[in-house]
Order: structure tokens, then C-alpha cells, then sequence
């Protein structure tokens, strides 16, 4: 080898070690950091009433009518999606969920629908066509079960039909009923997280990977896995740090995250209280029916407005002045929108921008925030200030004491000219009320331009309005500043942090996950506080997908001895 | 352009002055026009609303009708079969029908079509001037709202005294010629039967009706332009029926109902006194096109935002008879009364527009009561094409 030779090959060693040097960097930023954590309980939760809704929109069409009432929903650590793990189906329930199966699948295997729904038609309905029986019902079990029926459950089923068939004679019938009962089985109803080892770590169990697929699915679009993600599932490609990226980027472009993101903010911002919301009609004429659901699709539409349209910082959307709105929901702002359909037709949504001087900006100046936190019948800056730190803030404020006396702040006869303000000072002055009041109050009052249902007014009970306050060190004049505080307030992005990914879970952050949470605060921060690198960060950590061991045999005996023997079920082991 | 709503972008902070001022709701559309930043311009303030109720400006009392109201109508049908040669026993026999709940179907009969040509029965709303005139009073109390359209001041005999202002002179004889029948009475709180019945047609059949202020300050005296014009929008209802404040509606281009005048502010009151019509297009279920000439008003803004007017001129009396005629024998046992009466009541007591050929007046001075809320009002896009008056 000559000695240009030799340099010339010690440079192309160089530029190899060079170019693997990139490579591997790129391959490292494009990685979601993987931080140690402990990971926490595989649960198993009940589909919400939209879940369900969603499945059967996904897999049968918009319009098929559901034709049931869903069991109560229970919220717990602030959201419906942590409750789904805490709840069961009572027998009323069962009937509900009996009926709305057998609901839908008749429409699905009506002549409306069969020929598009079903992916084969009988020669003649008269006549029992097993292997189209077969192949309809495995399609529907794997969307529906979210995994392959096993061959037994698949053949019960078509075992099912064709009795079915013998009796009534119709094809489609017949694998109406068995399509029904699919609907109504609690591998339909619930998503329970099937684990494995995980071969990488033996010392851990992962999701497997049609319940990887599951949490993905429901985490970011609120329903089942499609056919692509549950392949992806099947072939091993969840499995695989590329494949998973590669679905969670398709996810993540899909018009289905939308649905997702609305179902988040819907449950985190308390919109199931508007289902029960009512406002006094003499002090409050403007606010009806429509104004409720206007008011909680106007934030929906100004969240998803920030976070998924405009992928901007997630935290404009507590000051952002752009928002949509519909003539009876300006009417209540008291700005002008002019219909631009015929009279008598449907009246659509207008983009609409406050202008920089209103006291209007962001959420929680909205009448979905304003109206939801007060009472029927004024507004309290209380309620909207607890609201603000559960809610927003994700801080805990104690409940008040059982004997709260209230006449200080509700005797308007006697406090003539008095505002909200003075009123609860007053009222606040009692130690017992004094600790809890101090954290909520100062927040509310800067709302109290706001009357009960959201319209502006600058007098209280006669007496101009004081909207200035502090918010944990942050002073401000008025709701503007206050939003402005809210929005650089650390909690307001961490407690979406951790909101979204305890939905992620179905549960509550383990605190052996906490190392993970920490690590997606400081990525959402690096990433500008954008919420969909957010949501893909969650989706793609392992801590979504790795679960602790099950207990081991010997510990669950010990733990069901401890029980009366009344309690042990027979086949326990 | 949508003054209001472009004005609202820049005038943020005096609205909140004015808010302070005159209270929320009346501020809230309170704004700067738009039309008004063409460089060279003054400023322009508008105010604008939407009607949110529209009848006759009565004011009743114990007094006023000295031969007393007008029987119901079901004595007057008495009167009328009578008239029409029914015999005694007969009149009794209908009227204990009528004592003991019957519905005396042969009398009703005969009542929708009371008319007679050539001793012929025809309709009698269609033929009015066929029926027996029964010649009922009209009213002779000394108070009416209204203005002194003919200038006559209180040289005029005929002329009422506005229980508002004082003003002599009024002429209201709209008021004269229905104030006795009990349908037709009440006050601006109580307000009368038919024009109750007759708001609940209106604000259900037709577009609202919306009034707009414009003046280079509309807080202080000075001149100022008047619009009243319909919307292409019904009028905006809470959900207890009462009217929606802070609406939006776009003006009909329609230029049959366009209308602007030149006003003044007096003492913080509106006043229109022209010689022009006003003609607002209106719901056939009442009045097809309101028509007013020698337009009047006086508009009054209240600290709630509200703002409430009287609106007079003469007006076409037999526009007002069809409204009444098209109710027919139901409508008039259960709203309006005797129709006929109300007919010859009019044609009485009509005070302008004699016909060349008989002098009849066909024009009867009358003054409506209207109540507006704030509204945004968007004017067409189009150059507002007014009807010259």
C-alpha cells in the first residue's frame, strides 16, 4: 500500500466514522428520549358513551342510530378517562348495551345498509351461507374486540347464525343476532390491557400488540384501531420502534385526532356539567339550551383552533383572542355576527378576533368557562376560581366545611351597593373559610366583568367592578392579565402533561412514572408548548405500553385468604 | 358594511365609557360608522335596534268614551238581525242562546252575510259598505298620543292633548274613531287586545323591523338622520319570549322599505317631523305596507338600552279596514268586534287625502307605540337606494 493510498483510505475510515457519527445522532434526536421510570398496573376500562359511538360510526356509517342510554359515566382524579377503570356495568346497564346491540346490528344488516356493509351477500337469504357468515363476523369481531377472535369464539358465533337461521330463516338476520351479541360482550364493552414479558426486558411485561394498538387508538382518537393499525398490531411492527413511529405519525395526520382531542379537553374542562347546567330565565334571558351547546363547541373549536389547526403554543389557547362563534352566542358577547344563510336555516359558525382592547381573551373569559362555574343565579368567583385551579391548574382545593355559613355573601338586602369582593372578604374572614378562599378567590374576581352567564358588565350589585388580583405571585388589573398569568403559569402546561397522559394510561401517573412525566414537561417546553409533539412524545414512550407484573400466584393466594370464605369464588386458586 | 361591527374593533374603549354611562345593553351598540372614516368626514356615532313591539299608541281611561264602550259584538249582531227584519221573539230567543252558551248558528248565519245589494245577502266584510251603518260613538276624551300633523295647533276642535308632552292639537283620530270598542283599548303597559294579538302575528310572519341613529354625537342635541328599515332576519327571541338584545341583522335591500329622515335631539329625545312617508313593508296578516305620511316621531332612550317611540302620519284608513276584514266572523267575535262599526268608525273620522270625486278622506291620522332593544345592524352592501318622498 503506498502512502497516498494509506491516507487515502485513512480518510474515507474517517469520513465512514464520520458519516455513522451523523447518522447516529439523527437516529438519537429523531428517538424519543427513553427516561427510567417504574411503571405502574395494566387496567381495564369500560368504553366511554362517545367511545362507543365513535366504533360504531368508524365501522358501520354516521347513520346508525344508536337507539340506547349509556351507564353513568364516574369521574375520578378529574377525569372520565381515569373513571373507566373504575367502573363496572349494572345489570339495567347490560340491558341498555343488549338493546342498542341488537339496534344497531339490525340497521347494519338492514336492506338499507347490507350491501355496503357486508363484504358478501348470500346466493339467497333463504339459504344459510356459512362461509359469508364467517367472514362477516370475523371482520366485525376484529374491529369490534380490537384483536383476532380466537377460532372457538369465532366458530360460537357462526354457530350462533346459523341456529339463528333455522329458526327465522334469514340470512341476514341471523348474523344480525350474532353481530348483536358481539355488541353486547364485555370484550367489546371493555379494553382490557393483555400483557406479555417483554423479550427486551424480562423483568417487565409490556402491552401486547393489538392492546398497544388499543391504547394508541383511544388515546388519540377516541376510538377503536382501524385495519391498518390492528396489521401493524398483528405483523410485530408496534413492536418496533420505527413501526410504531411510523403509526403514530399517521395517527397523528389523521382527521380521527381530532375527535380525540375533543373528547380530551371536553372531559378535562368539566363539559359533561352542561348536560345539567341551568341559569335563572329572569336574570338571564339570553342563555337557553342552544347557548349551552354553542358556548361549549365555541371553546372546543378555539382549543382545537391553537393546538391542532394552527399547531401553535398550547398555551394561547388562555389568551387567544381568535375564537368562532354563532349569532345566539354573540348575541351574549354583545358583538355583531350577521347570519349569512336564509331565515329558518341552520345558522353555521363564524370566525370571529376580539379586539386587542376587549376584556375578552382566551378560554377562560368564554361563556363555556364563565356560565359552567357559576350558579343559576350570579356569578361566583369562587366557583370559577376553584375551577381555574382544578381545572386548569390541576391543584387540589379542599372541599369546604360541613358547617359553612354563607348569609354574609348571599344577603344582598343587607349589603346594598356591595361587590362580590367586599362581600367575600367579609365572608372570608370566618379562619375556618379564610386558607381555601385566599387560593380561589382573587382568581374569580378578576372574572367578575363577567356576570353569571358570561356577559360583560362593569358594576356588581350597583358598585363598579374591582377585577384586580395576584395569582401565586403574578399580579394583574384584570381578567386580561389574569389570563396572561394563567398562561405563563408552569402549572398550566404541566397539568396538561399530566392530564393527558394519565387519559393515555386510564389511570393515574404511578409514581414510579413520574421520572417520565418529568421528562415530557421538559419536551413539551423544547418543543415550544406544542401539543401535538406532545401527544406523539406520549405515544411513542415505552412507559404507555410497559406494566408492572402481575402479582405473583402465591401473593394473590395469600391476599384471598385474607378474605371471609363467603367472598372466595369457587374456582379461585 | 357592517358599521357596527367594523366601529366595534375601534371603539372599544368608548364603549366601555359609554357603558358606564347609559348602561350595557344601550352602549353595546353604540359605536363609531365606519362610513364616517373617510378621511375628510366627521365622525358618525350610530344607534341602532330592532322594534320589538309595534301597535297602536293608546291612552284609556274611565272618561274618555262618554256614551260608554261599544256593546259586545254579539249584542251588536242582535242589533244587526234586527235591522235585517228578524222579529222580536226571535231577537230574544238568540239572545237567551246566547246567555245559555249556544252557539246560535241560524244568527251566524245571517251575520256573515249581513250585507245587502240590491236585497240581495253578501259578505258583509267584503261589502262593508253594503251593512247597516249602526252608527256607534267614537271617542270624546280630551287625551291621545300623537302630533300636531296639521299644524293647527289648539285652534283645532278635533284635536287631542298628549298625555306626554301636553301638546294640543294632536291629531290621532285613529284612536277616535276605535277608542270605544273594547278590543281596541288599553294603555302603553296594558296593552289592548288586537294589538296584542295582532304583535304576536307580526313578530312571527315578518321580518323585523330595525332603527338606526346616526349624528355626530348622539349624546347631545344636534341634528341627526333616522332610518327605519326592515331586516332580512325575524325578530331575535329568548327563550321566555321576550326580545333578544345584542342581535345581529342585515338591512333587506329592498328599497321599498328604506327609509331615512331628517330629525333633531331635543333634551335627549329623537324628533322627526317631515313632510315625507314613511313605508315599511309589513306581514299581510296585518297590514301589508305600513304607510304613514307626513311622517312624525319622537324616540325616547332609556338608561336600560331600550328605546321607545311614537311614530304617526296619515295613513291609508281603508289599509287599515282590510287588516280588521280579513279576520272574518271568527276573528270578529274573538278579537276585533264588530268590523262593520269599525268600518264606518274610520270612514268617519278620516281627516286627510279627500278623494277629488266624493271628498271622502281616504287618509286617517294615527300614532303607533313602538318599543326597540339594541341590535347590530348591517346595511346592504349596495348604495341604499331610498324611495324618494
Amino acid at each position: 500500500m503506498s502512502k497516498q493510498q494509506g491516507r487515502t483510505r485513512r480518510w474515507q475510515w474517517l469520513a465512514g466514522l464520520a458519516a455513522l457519527g451523523v447518522v447516529g445522532v439523527a437516529v438519537m434526536a429523531l428517538r424519543p428520549q427513553q427516561v427510567p421510570f417504574e411503571p405502574g398496573e395494566a387496567v381495564t376500562r369500560r368504553l366511554s358513551a362517545e367511545q362507543y359511538e365513535n366504533i360504531v360510526r368508524d365501522l358501520f356509517g354516521e347513520d346508525i342510530e344508536l337507539g340506547g342510554r349509556f351507564e353513568p359515566e364516574m369521574r375520578v382524579d378529574g377525569l372520565f378517562a381515569i373513571g373507566a377503570s373504575h367502573v363496572s356495568i349494572s345489570p339495567a346497564g347490560m340491558e341498555q348495551y343488549d338493546a342498542m346491540g341488537r339496534t344497531v346490528a339490525a340497521q347494519v344488516v338492514d336492506e338499507a345498509h347490507r350491501d355496503a356493509l357486508l363484504p358478501c351477500q348470500p346466493q339467497d337469504a333463504g339459504t344459510f351461507d356459512e362461509a359469508c357468515a364467517r367472514t362477516f363476523l370475523q371482520d366485525a369481531g376484529l374491529l369490534l374486540y380490537r384483536r383476532p377472535m380466537a377460532q372457538s369464539q369465532l366458530d360460537s358465533y357462526v354457530t350462533a347464525a346459523r341456529e339463528a337461521h333455522e329458526l327465522l330463516g334469514d340470512f341476514y338476520q341471523s348474523v344480525g343476532l350474532s353481530l348483536a351479541a358481539m355488541l353486547a360482550s364485555p370484550s367489546f364493552l371493555f379494553f382490557e390491557e393483555v400483557t406479555e414479558p417483554d423479550p427486551r426486558n424480562p423483568d417487565q411485561h409490556r402491552l401486547d400488540g393489538y392492546s398497544k394498538a388499543s391504547q394508541l387508538s383511544f388515546f388519540l382518537w377516541n376510538s377503536a384501531p382501524d385495519k391498518a393499525l390492528l396489521e401493524a398490531a398483528g405483523s410485530g411492527e408496534l413492536h418496533t420502534r420505527a413501526g410504531l413511529r411510523r403509526q403514530v405519525d399517521r395517527m397523528l395526520d389523521s382527521p380521527r385526532l381530532e375527535a380525540g382531542l375533543r373528547a380530551f379537553f371536553a372531559d378535562n374542562y368539566l363539559f359533561s356539567d352542561f348536560e345539567t347546567l341551568a341559569k335563572d330565565g329572569q336574570l338571564f334571558p339570553k342563555f337557553s339550551a342552544q347557548v349551552a351547546a354553542d358556548a361549549r363547541e365555541q371553546t372546543l373549536r378555539t382549543i382545537m383552533d391553537v393546538v391542532l389547526h394552527r399547531d401553535a403554543d398550547f398555551r394561547e389557547v388562555f389568551t387567544t383572542r381568535r375564537t368562532f362563534l354563532t349569532p345566539e352566542l354573540a348575541s351574549v358577547y354583545r358583538v355583531p355576527l350577521f347570519s349569512e344563510v336564509p331565515n329558518g336555516a341552520p345558522e353555521g359558525w363564524h370566525a370571529f378576533e376580539f379586539p386587542e382592547d376587549d376584556p375578552r381573551g382566551g378560554i377562560l373569559t368564554q361563556v363555556a368557562f364563565t356560565a359552567l362555574h357559576s350558579p343559576a343565579g350570579r356569578s361566583s368567583p369562587t366557583l370559577r376560581g376553584k375551577a381555574l385551579r382544578e381545572v386548569v391548574l390541576c391543584q387540589k382545593v379542599p372541599a369546604p366545611p360541613g358547617d359553612i355559613d354563607f348569609t354574609q355573601f348571599e344577603d344582598l338586602a343587607n349589603a346594598e351597593g356591595s361587590t362580590a369582593r367586599e362581600r367575600l372578604t367579609a365572608h372570608s374572614s370566618v379562619p375556618s373559610c379564610a386558607g381555601c378562599h385566599k387560593i380561589m378567590d382573587p382568581i374569580g374576581l378578576a372574572m367578575e366583568h363577567f356576570d353569571g352567564i358570561g356577559e360583560l358588565r362593569m358594576t356588581d350589585n350597583g358598585a363598579p367592578i374591582d377585577p384586580s388580583g395576584d395569582l401565586d405571585g403574578t399580579s394583574y388589573n384584570d381578567a386580561d392579565g389574569l389570563t396572561q398569568a394563567v398562561a405563563q403559569h408552569p402549572a398550566a402546561t404541566s397539568c396538561v402533561v399530566e392530564r393527558l397522559s394519565a387519559r393515555a394510561l386510564g389511570r393515574l401517573v404511578a409514581r414510579g412514572e413520574r421520572p417520565w412525566i418529568k421528562h415530557l414537561n421538559d419536551s413539551f417546553g423544547d418543543s415550544g408548548y406544542r401539543l401535538r409533539e406532545l401527544l406523539r412524545e406520549i405515544s411513542l414512550s415505552e412507559a404507555l405500553y410497559t406494566v408492572a407484573p402481575t402479582r405473583p400466584e402465591a401473593e394473590a393466594v395469600a391476599a384471598l385468604s385474607a378474605l371471609p370464605a363467603t367472598l372466595i369464588p369457587e374456582d379461585a386458586p | 358594511m357592517n358599521t357596527a361591527a367594523s366601529a366595534r374593533q375601534t371603539g372599544f374603549q368608548a364603549l366601555i365609557r359609554t357603558l358606564s354611562w347609559a348602561g350595557t345593553a344601550l352602549a353595546a351598540c353604540v359605536v363609531t360608522s365606519a362610513p364616517a372614516l373617510a378621511a375628510a368626514s366627521p365622525p358618525v356615532q350610530t344607534q341602532t335596534y330592532v322594534v320589538s313591539w309595534f301597535g297602536q299608541a293608546t291612552a284609556t281611561n274611565d272618561d274618555d268614551c262618554s256614551q260608554g264602550v261599544h256593546p259586545e259584538v254579539e249584542q251588536l249582531f242582535l242589533r244587526y238581525a234586527k235591522a235585517l227584519g228578524a222579529n222580536q221573539s226571535q231577537i230574544n230567543a238568540w239572545h237567551r242562546g246566547f246567555l245559555e252558551g249556544e252557539d246560535n248558528r241560524d244568527l251566524m248565519q245571517l251575520m256573515g252575510m249581513r250585507g245587502r245589494i240590491n236585497g240581495e245577502p253578501v259578505n258583509p266584510y267584503t261589502h262593508p259598505a253594503a251593512v247597516v251603518d249602526l252608527k256607534l260613538p267614537g271617542l270624546d276624551g280630551p287625551l291621545a298620543y300623537g302630533f300636531d300633523m296639521d299644524g293647527r295647533g289648539a285652534d283645532q276642535p278635533e284635536g287631542f292633548t298628549d298625555p306626554q308632552t301636553g301638546e294640543k292639537g294632536v291629531d290621532h283620530q285613529l284612536y277616535r274613531a276605535l277608542g270605544c270598542v273594547r278590543a281596541f283599548r288599553g294603555s302603553l303597559e296594558g296593552r289592548p287586545t288586537y294589538w296584542a294579538w295582532s304583535w304576536g302575528q307580526l313578530k312571527e310572519s315578518q321580518p323585523a323591523w330595525v332603527v338606526t341613529l346616526s349624528g355626530a354625537d348622539l349624546s347631545a342635541d344636534g341634528p341627526v338622520k333616522v332610518r327605519l328599515e326592515r331586516a332580512i332576519e325575524y325578530l331575535r327571541s329568548n327563550s321566555d319570549g321576550s326580545p333578544r338584545r345584542d342581535a345581529g341583522y342585515r338591512v333587506d335591500p329592498d328599497p321599498r322599505s328604506r327609509n331615512e329622515f331628517d330629525g333633531v335631539i331635543r333634551d335627549g329625545v329623537v324628533h322627526v317631523a317631515s313632510s315625507d312617508t314613511l313605508r315599511l313593508l309589513q306581514s299581510p296578516l296585518v297590514v301589508p305596507e305600513l304607510e304613514l305620511d307626513k311622517f312624525h316621531l319622537r324616540l325616547q332612550r332609556h338608561d336600560d338600552g331600550r328605546v321607545t317611540a311614537f311614530m304617526g302620519g296619515y295613513q291609508p284608513w281603508h289599509d287599515i279596514y282590510w287588516s280588521f276584514a280579513s279576520v272574518g266572523i271568527g276573528g270578529e267575535q274573538q278579537v276585533t268586534g264588530d268590523i262593520i262599526a269599525l268600518y264606518y268608525l274610520m270612514k268617519r273620522y278620516a281627516d286627510a287625502d279627500p278623494d277629488p270625486q266624493t271628498g271622502q278622506n281616504r287618509r286617517i291620522s294615527a300614532t303607533y307605540y313602538i318599543e326597540a332593544v339594541p341590535a347590530f345592524v348591517q346595511q346592504p352592501q349596495e348604495a341604499a337606494q331610498m324611495v324618494g318622498r
